[in-house]
């Protein structure tokens, strides 16, 4: 086992008596005070997280909009500038590498946020694609931290600490001439920023928002919380053997961009899986689960599950055979010796406040 | 630090136990239920159900985790706490008054090897 990697805030997170967990080979803060009270500060007020884990990459140069547009194959040529996209990263055979966040900085240069247990993965592919193209890659995941502000009083509480942010969109991104980038995006569902800050600052960042009465967040509540409002999450939702159209990703797919890695497998590919919302009214789905039809006969697997502390029942998502998702649309989970009836949603299970 | 009343006995898997006459009832220990967090779900056997020594007699959930819960000794199952069942959430507010089952004892000798306060004090310490 190699040592695992902290983040700047490590001592901050100890002194708070977090609970800490290896993920993703760093040492991160579980949680706090409860996985409750932390996800509900975030639902009725704010949060923050200490995402610095997450992977930063930059791409500059000439070529930087069809380089981008080339490896995901979301639409990124149109997109406005000072505007981010998500996406999944793609192989040839349209496999998903990861999922990430490009922002497009100016005309000429991108920031690319990966997930952390991907960063050399995905280093290594996007350097790969990188040799045709003109256009300079750097990777800067160990000078960038990355906190995550959210919920209805995060704009308000940016703003008391001289981040005016009420001028950017949803899925904007700001610039200050501190180093700090910020986006209007986040993985709870509702209102929120995403804070790049240099590693040199964030400990005052950090200190300043506690300060304000932001409640620390730990990486128990973040699942929750992309949980109730199903955002995937790779690892669990998203793999390696996965491709955008087995997973419910079919809409960051724009098969009438001209070209992109990945396009020619999904011309003619029919979905292997569907992925799909269940909810119990008792006992809580966990991963790994058998979901089942009224038969009783295996038809899936739950990929995430919890319980879901806004409606305070058992919540799912699951990944069914797409050649046996029932026709009744009755499912079962079994948990344990039972069996327990689940109910089929078509929707996630919290809207959260970012729908404005 | 977690509480630990002197008058119980205690195991590994960090369940008490309480001797009442010739039953015993047994529960999860302070230290079980604060490193647990939110105790959302409870899972217990039907009154009637025989028990081994150390086998799984139920399931306790926190938002995030499952454990199973082992029995400090072999025995009957008499008596179920249904109400905790509905609120298991109780448990995170006092551990010790809230116990899951009441066994009555196949033999003492089970409930005799069990740890003391001190000796479950130390074990915890120590992991």
């Amino acid at each position: 086992m190699s040592e695992l990697k902290t983040t700047i805030l490590t001592d901050d997170h100890l002194e708070l008596k977090a609970k800490m967990a290896p993920f993703a080979g760093y040492n991160m803060p579980i949680q706090y005070s409860s996985v409750k009270e932390e996800a509900l500060a975030v639902r009725n007020s704010v949060g923050v997280f200490d995402v610095s884990h997450m992977g930063e990459f930059f791409v500059e140069g000439e070529q930087t909009i069809d380089f981008i547009d080339h490896i995901i194959p979301n639409d990124y040529k149109n997109l406005s500038v000072g505007k981010a996209i998500y996406a999944p990263l793609l192989r040839e055979n349209a496999t998903i590498i990861d999922d990430l966040i490009t922002y497009k900085l100016s005309e000429n240069k991108a920031m690319i946020c990966v997930n952390a247990a991907n960063i050399e993965k995905d280093w290594d592919w996007i350097s790969a694609q990188a040799q045709k193209f003109d256009i300079k890659l750097s990777n800067h995941s160990d000078e960038i931290s990355l906190l995550a502000v959210q919920g209805p009083k995060a704009e308000s509480t940016l703003n008391s600490l001289g981040l005016e942010v009420s001028d950017v969109p949803t899925f904007g991104v700001k610039s200050f001439e501190n180093g700090i980038i910020l986006a209007r995006t986040g993985y709870t569902g509702e209102d929120g920023f995403e804070v790049f800050c240099p590693n040199a600052t964030v400990k005052e960042l950090w200190s300043n928002l506690l300060s304000s009465g932001v409640t620390p967040c730990g990486l128990a509540a973040r699942d929750v919380l992309r949980l109730e409002v199903c955002y995937p999450l790779y690892g669990h939702e998203l793999n390696d053997e996965l491709t955008p159209l087995d997973t419910g990703l079919k809409w960051t797919v724009k098969m009438n961009k001209q070209n992109f890695i990945g396009k020619e497998t999904l011309e003619n590919y029919k979905a292997k899986y569907k992925l799909i919302k269940l909810a119990l009214n008792k006992g809580i789905p966990r991963e790994g689960y058998d979901v089942l039809n009224s038969n009783g006969d295996v038809i899936g697997k739950v990929t995430s599950g919890t319980m879901s502390v806004t409606l305070n029942r058992g919540i799912a998502l699951a990944l069914i055979d797409s050649q046996k998702v029932p026709a009744d649309e009755i499912f079962l989970i079994k948990i344990r010796k039972n069996d327990y009836p689940a109910e089929y949603l078509k929707k996630p299970f919290v809207v959260g406040g970012n729908k404005k | 630090m977690s509480n630990t009343p002197s008058e119980l006995k205690y195991t590994q898997e960090h369940e008490w136990a309480k001797l009442e006459g010739e039953v015993i009832s047994i529960g999860i220990t302070d230290f079980a239920q604060s490193s647990l967090g939110d105790i959302v779900f409870l899972e217990l056997p039907e009154v009637g159900t025989s028990l081994d020594k150390d086998s799984p007699f139920g399931v306790v959930e926190s938002i995030k985790s499952v454990s199973d819960l082992f029995s400090p000794l072999a025995g009957e199952v008499i008596e179920v706490n249904s109400e905790l069942v509905d609120s298991p959430e109780n448990i995170n507010e006092n551990a010790y008054d809230n116990w899951m089952i009441k066994v009555k004892p196949a033999n003492m000798g089970d409930y005799e090897e069990l740890m003391s306060a001190e000796q479950y004090t130390s074990f915890c310490d120590e992991n």
